[in-house]
């Protein structure tokens, strides 16, 4: 009897823990179909390159383009807008964002207008995941 | 002699004008520091994602300075419940904070995007890149009602609204854009739906991200990641219609009397949410341990949509 109590409270245990972990796991209150995680370091190097872009911002994600504009804004942000040759007419648009106390934080979206799905970068917990939604929740008239 | 007075008086047709052509310089509450940026005179766009064909020269609006002063006033009006100043004064724009402004471009027309009235970037307002709003006058008629109702609408956009939309009672989507109430003997429409026909406001609704969602237009544009709140002088500022300001006398806790069952939110003057919960017909007390005396912001909604009646304190 107690190893079934045991094993009943070690299974609610773990679903517990799934559930929470999704909850935690959730990167925006958007509807999305599709995250890829992608770390910092990568997005900095965004801010680093000169012309010509092409690195792996997460396996699986590559990012081929060209800096088609970098401007700087009050003198905390900087952003970049890149013509993306390995998403066909898509732009992505890409702050980054310096506080008062040095911490740095990115924020952006890859777009064609008018296409059905975009990409939202948002950052959870410190990790950055570049989200697929809707991109009528994006961009609207 | 003669050839003189002619260059003369020409030049002063060509002052008076460049005068008369002026966009006047108008804020709607000059304490704030979030600012949005209405500009009437033309504007080049570059590095936003607005710029996939390249830079956009957008023309002058060419609306007369009694237009775009009761076009000020119009947009004005919608947001008098909010620390946030509507300017057409570009100075003011640039001493803003980066994330909190944004500027609404108006123009004849959109032909770089397609036919629309308008267009912007959902929550642009904390972006810090000077990503614009767009309102295309043309498909407006130059109507300058449309034209203030497009910009508040595209406004509420920069800040982070939805589209305020309709769904039936399994949550599918009847229209993403609500008309309004559909009893014949209302007004009233979302300015975050179509609000050009009827007297429009903010709403709380269900937005276009689904059914299970629910938007509090003036909730959503005090709070994060915003953080504009709410005009600290009451007297200055005409609250929604399910949305009070109220002076919290007692530390402890608030006390209204409530004419039914709503879901209520308690914002501090920030526009930080507090506490929310359920009021009960008759006598309330709400607690809000972080709150002291001063100046709140209550809001309720019963069941869809906005309340109709009020609480009283």
């Amino acid at each position: 009897m107690n190893t079934l109590k045991t094993i009943l409270t070690s299974l609610g245990l773990l679903l517990c823990l799934i559930l929470s972990a999704q909850k935690n796991d959730t990167p925006t209150d958007l509807p999305y179909s599709n995250k890829i995680e992608v770390n910092s370091q990568a997005l900095e190097s965004l801010f680093l390159a000169s012309d010509i872009i092409s690195l792996d911002l997460s396996p699986g994600f590559r990012l081929e383009g060209k800096i088609k504009n970098k401007s700087e804004h009050g003198g905390s942000v900087t952003s970049l807008l890149i013509k993306v040759e390995s998403r066909p007419g898509g732009m992505l648009s890409i702050s980054r964002y310096t506080d008062p106390k040095g911490n740095i934080y990115y924020a952006g979206h890859l777009l064609k207008l008018h296409d059905q799905e975009g990409l939202m970068l948002v950052e959870k917990d410190q990790h950055y995941y570049f989200i697929e939604t809707q991109q009528r929740f994006l961009v609207a008239e | 002699m003669k050839k003189y007075f002619i260059h003369i008086v020409c030049m002063l047709i060509f002052i008076h004008a460049d005068i008369s052509a002026q966009t006047p310089l108008l804020n709607s509450y000059s304490p704030a520091s979030a600012t949005v940026y209405l500009v009437f005179d033309g504007a080049e766009v570059d590095g936003t994602i607005w710029n996939e064909q390249g830079k956009i020269v957008a023309a002058p609006s060419g609306l007369s300075p009694a237009s775009v002063t009761w076009i000020h006033k119009m947009i004005s009006d919608h947001f008098k419940l909010f620390n946030l100043n509507i300017t057409t004064d570009p100075a003011v724009y640039e001493r803003a904070p980066v994330h909190q402004r944004t500027r609404v471009i108006f123009t004849a027309n959109g032909n770089w995007y397609g036919p629309a009235t308008g267009v912007s970037a959902i929550g642009s307002f904390v972006w810090g890149d000077d990503t614009p709003a767009w309102v295309f006058m043309d498909p407006l008629s130059n109507n300058p009602s449309y034209i203030a109702a497009a910009a508040t609408h595209q406004i509420g956009h920069t800040l982070g609204l939805q589209h305020q939309s309709v769904y039936d009672s399994y949550g599918s989507m009847i229209t993403e854009l609500s008309g309004g109430e559909t009893n014949i003997f209302s007004n009233q429409a979302p300015l975050m739906g179509i609000p050009f026909y009827k007297q429009a406001d903010w709403k709380n609704g269900h937005p276009s991200t689904g059914a299970q969602n629910v938007q509090s237009d003036t909730a959503s544009i005090a709070g994060a990641p915003n953080y504009i709140g709410y005009r600290k002088n009451s007297e200055d500022a005409v609250s929604a219609d399910n949305t009070v300001k109220i002076e919290r006398q007692d530390p402890n806790y608030l006390s209204l009397i409530s004419s039914g069952d709503y879901s209520f939110r308690l914002f501090d003057i920030s526009g930080r949410l507090l506490t929310q919960g359920m009021l009960k017909p008759g006598f309330n007390e709400i607690r809000a341990s972080t709150a002291s005396t001063g100046v709140y912001v209550l809001q309720w909604s019963g069941g869809f949509g906005s309340a109709s009646q009020k609480i009283i304190h």
